[in-house]
């Protein structure tokens, strides 16, 4: 595959590029899901082929083919440099400069997921599904996946890197339907479940069936629940629903070419300008977050990213003040500042855009209980159930799977369809206390969606339960 | 056609077990451009392989993208360990019987031959016709052959093209919509559509704020499509029946809309993206949805109307198979029409309210009350004395797509085909032809940015 790629680089520097990489890949990937105590789906898919990004006269042409031999990349790598060519716009694209380095990267496994027989991956999925047997649930689900993709990266300028990546993931889902409501519990996160860069002993040490019967019981007690009442009130945010917020309202306006405009005819600008580095105030100073692409088990976790650059840890906001963005060689070049690292591309078929690598919430101090404490009434919230942010990532509207209200420092009754809104700078600055270390938790998603064609990326993000003054709660029409 | 006969190979492959094969091929170009200048220009050529095995109720499958002779034995291995490990199922219908598919048409020779080089000159003609904005979005164009066959018999290969300008035109402070979607590129006008999008984003410029609460609206293509798009998920889904999240749980046969409001799926039309069957193999048929406000049905794969357990049949609605467990889906909805002259008529009809253009990441907040969240951007304006009035910022909405649809002062005689395909995985274009509407009840429950970059 090395070779491939070199070829392919070879051909497209013969075609005229100024610079080019090439991507080969093969991955493949299992899917199981379950619904009602039987199997939907038993799926084991594969995939290989080579990308070849060039930059001609400054304008970008990127090309694939699905052959893994040197025809089909001389011929990707041909086709990129004419389609480049024909590009319209006044094309000045340059790069962030970049060591030229070789190196690989693995990703540490205990179990491989694909030694582990389809038949054990589906009994587990069955076993989730037969603890979350309820009277008053209606529909259960469970799913597992696992993803292996090995790829290679040779650039122009001297990258050569190899990786063999490896996924895992699971959840189960219980749904409770009855006087024309429908609600749903999710363990351990929503939609699908929650996936770690790890082998087969992450689904293991998930405890599916141990918390599946939980799960039953409080998407059945929802149907009986008041709706939460709509009020500004304290809002304190489990650390799923955090990973999702921080997902959604740092994460996507941190990406530079958001904030360029590459993404404004989909999915959307941001609120940030180059300018805000180091001064636009995101926050309370309590707000910590990191972009860390060498976090042990995150799905943005690499050695180095599709440009070839080094993974690394990096502050995104400080004490609360904007101190970096996610960046590309090119837009760290187009604002004078760092050297790119964001980039990634879902698979062979895909160009590399700027995307969120493990994006967290960085720990403050204590439990839950004591982030409750302070508070003489409010809302805590659990599981994402809906999700929504206008096109520059300001306005957000977040629902849950189930809230508690707060009442004097303790939960009290359970709620339901609980929602709440804001706008990303002002809820941020309304931070007012991050838990500890203890409540911190990693949460996988494989479906972060971006670019045209499409692209789904897969980012993890920490999170801490946190608490967050005078919130409006409850929006329902 | 080469799909059909790379999935006959693969049927090969199988060995006389019960099997289906679903290939989906794709040659496409995308000039995906920002700030007038192409930054992702991506070129695709692929060919994907799906082979399901069924054995005794048990059912598994694989997929690959290597077509070789080795390659196809070997994803029929692997597919014979996915159904040697999966339990029974009782309702498992089988494969589909063979079956004729109706001539659609949805190929054009031109589209089909279009080079990646003239499709870069069609996004230039949309961004010179943008100015002085800078224009935002894409043009593409694409061939694709889907072919289905089963050890049953069957054997369908539908070969289709399309194409597609997006055009988003902006600046700081302003920012307009616009597509065109169609299966033969002599049908869109990149220019056209880039002009449309100028002219809105001129408008745009200083929007407000307003108050939030309930406001009549008017509602273009993009918006009302997108709406509906969310809506029919759960509600116009046969799966959303079996599993109570949708709105038409008990409604069925009853008033839910106005009487103007009548929806049906037809990916049978010509004018549209037009589907000849779907990745079951099931022909595709018009599928009457909503007649006159009333509830007359929802869309079914072979798997749901099996389990339906009530003779329900296949409509011919079923996703690829890694996506089957979303339940089929309405891919080709088809709004009629009303008798409003222009969208400008519509706000005459609305008298007070909002314009919207189009709207932005919406989510179901509730699915079996059809409540829906989302935000308005690219074109929105306040509607006084039934004329547009001044641009809005963008606004959050929060409303039950049945509310919004149960007092209708009318819809434009003029539908559109409006591309939903967002272009993830493989090529499949669809889109849904919905005339423009005014609403009664559009719930405004916050206010977002302001037009623009």
């Amino acid at each position: 595959m090395r070779d491939l790629c070199r070829t392919a680089v070879d051909a497209a520097l013969a075609a005229g590029a100024q610079y080019a990489d090439a991507r080969a890949v093969v991955q493949r990937s299992q899917q199981i899901s379950t619904k009602n105590r039987r199997v939907e789906t038993v799926n084991d898919a594969e995939s290989e082929g080579i990308g070849v990004r060039v930059l001609v006269g400054g304008a970008w042409g990127f090309a694939c083919s699905r052959r893994l031999d040197a025809a089909g990349a001389r011929d990707a790598a041909q086709r990129g440099a004419a389609f480049a060519r024909a590009a319209p716009g006044n094309h000045a694209r340059a790069l962030a400069p970049l060591e030229a380095r070789s190196g690989t990267y693995r990703t540490p496994v205990e179990r491989d997921p694909f030694a582990v027989p389809l038949a054990d991956k589906i009994g587990l999925c069955l076993r989730a599904e037969e603890a979350a047997q309820h009277p008053g649930v209606k529909v259960t689900t469970a799913a597992a996946r696992a993803f292996r993709q090995h790829k290679h990266l040779v650039t122009s300028e001297g990258v050569e890197c190899e990786h063999e990546v490896v996924e895992c993931g699971a959840g189960v889902d219980a749904i409770a339907s009855g006087d024309g409501r429908h609600q749903v519990r999710s363990y351990p996160s929503a939609f699908g479940g929650s996936s770690a860069q790890a082998g087969w002993e992450y689904v293991e040490a998930l405890g599916l069936e141990r918390e599946a019967p939980r799960i039953a019981e409080e998407a059945a007690a929802l149907l009986r629940a008041d709706a939460c009442p709509s009020s500004m009130t304290t809002l304190v945010v489990d650390s799923e629903q955090m990973a999702l917020q921080v997902h959604e309202s740092v994460g996507h306006p941190t990406e530079l070419d958001r904030v360029y405009g590459t993404e404004a005819a989909y999915a959307g600008t941001s609120f940030l300008s180059p300018s805000d580095l180091t001064s636009l105030r995101y926050g309370s100073p309590l707000m910590h977050v990191t972009a860390d692409s060498t976090t042990p088990g995150g799905l943005g976790t690499f050695a180095f990213d599709d440009e070839g650059v080094p993974a690394r840890r990096e502050p995104i906001v400080a004490d609360g003040v904007l101190v970096a963005f996610l960046t590309s060689r090119e837009t760290a070049e187009q604002i004078g500042r760092g050297a790119g690292g964001s980039m990634r591309a879902e698979t062979w078929n895909r160009m590399p855009l700027v995307r969120m690598t493990n994006l967290h919430l960085e720990p403050g101090a204590g439990t839950l209980d004591d982030l409750l404490a302070d508070v003489d009434e409010g809302v805590y919230v659990q599981n994402n159930r809906s999700w929504s942010i206008d096109d520059k990532r300001l306005n957000f509207q977040f629902g849950t799977q189930i809230a508690w209200e707060i009442r004097k420092g303790a939960l009290g009754r359970m709620l339901r369809d609980a929602v709440y809104t804001g706008m990303t700078p002002q809820f941020w600055g309304s931070l007012d206390a991050v838990g500890g270390p203890e409540t911190w938790t990693m949460y996988g998603l494989t479906n972060c969606g971006k670019g045209q064609p499409g692209q789904s990326a897969h980012v993890s993000h920490g999170a801490p339960v946190a608490r967050f003054r005078n919130v409006q709660v409850g929006v329902k029409p | 056609m080469r799909a059909l006969q790379l999935a006959e190979q693969a049927l090969a492959a199988a060995r006389g077990e019960d099997a289906e094969v679903v290939v989906q091929s794709e040659v496409s170009a995308f000039a995906r451009f920002a700030a007038s200048v192409v930054h992702q220009p991506t070129l695709i050529e692929n060919d994907v392989v799906q082979l399901r095995l069924a054995r005794d109720g048990r059912v598994g499958g694989a997929m690959t993208n290597r077509t070789g002779r080795e390659a196809l034995e070997e994803l029929a291995a692997r597919a014979r360990e996915a159904v040697a490990s999966a339990p029974a199922d009782a309702d498992f219908p089988g494969f589909a019987p063979p079956a004729e598919a109706p001539d659609v048409g949805g190929y054009d020779e031109e589209t089909a031959g279009l080079s990646p080089e003239a499709g870069a000159w069609l996004a230039a003609a949309a961004i010179e016709a943008a100015q002085p904005f800078s224009l935002y979005g894409y043009f593409t164009s694409g061939l694709t052959e889907l072919a289905v066959a089963a050890s049953t018999g069957l054997a369908l290969c539908h070969r289709a093209t399309d194409a597609e300008v997006l055009a988003l035109a902006a600046d700081e402070s302003a920012s307009g919509y616009a597509d065109r979607a169609a299966s033969a590129v002599a049908r869109i006008d990149p220019a056209a559509a880039a002009r449309e999008a100028a002219d809105k984003a001129a408008a745009t410029r200083g929007g407000v704020q307003i108050e939030p609460g309930p406001y009549r609206a008017v509602l273009e293509p993009y918006a009302f499509a997108e709406l509906l798009e969310y809506f029919a998920l759960d509600s116009l889904s046969g799966l959303g029946l079996l599993d109570e999240s949708s709105y038409f749980v008990g409604r069925l046969g009853e008033r839910v809309f106005d009487p103007k409001i009548s929806i049906a799926d037809d990916a049978l039309d010509a004018a549209g993206l037009p589907k000849a069957f779907d990745f079951e193999g099931v022909p595709k048929q018009r599928v009457e949805l909503v007649t006159e406000g009333v509830a007359r049905g929802v869309v079914w794969d072979r798997t749901t109307a099996a389990r339906a357990k009530d003779g329900t049949t296949s409509t011919g609605h079923a996703l690829e198979a890694r996506y089957r467990r979303w339940g089929p889906q309405a891919l080709a909805l088809s709004v009629a029409s009303g008798e409003a002259g222009s969208m400008d008529a519509l706000c005459e009809l609305v008298g007070e309210g909002i314009y919207v253009t189009r709207v932005h990441y919406l989510s179901v907040v509730s699915p079996r009350e059809g409540i829906v969240t989302g935000m308005t951007r690219d074109g929105t304006f306040r509607i006084r004395d039934g004329r547009r009035a001044e641009p809005l910022v963008n606004l959050r909405f929060t409303v039950s797509v049945p509310d919004v649809l149960a007092e209708v002062p009318g819809l434009t005689r003029k539908r559109s085909l409006v591309s939903r395909a967002q272009w993830y995985d493989e090529r499949f274009a669809f889109g849904y032809t919905v005339p423009g509407i005014a609403t009664a009840r559009f719930s405004i429950t916050g206010n977002g940015s302001a037009p623009g970059l």
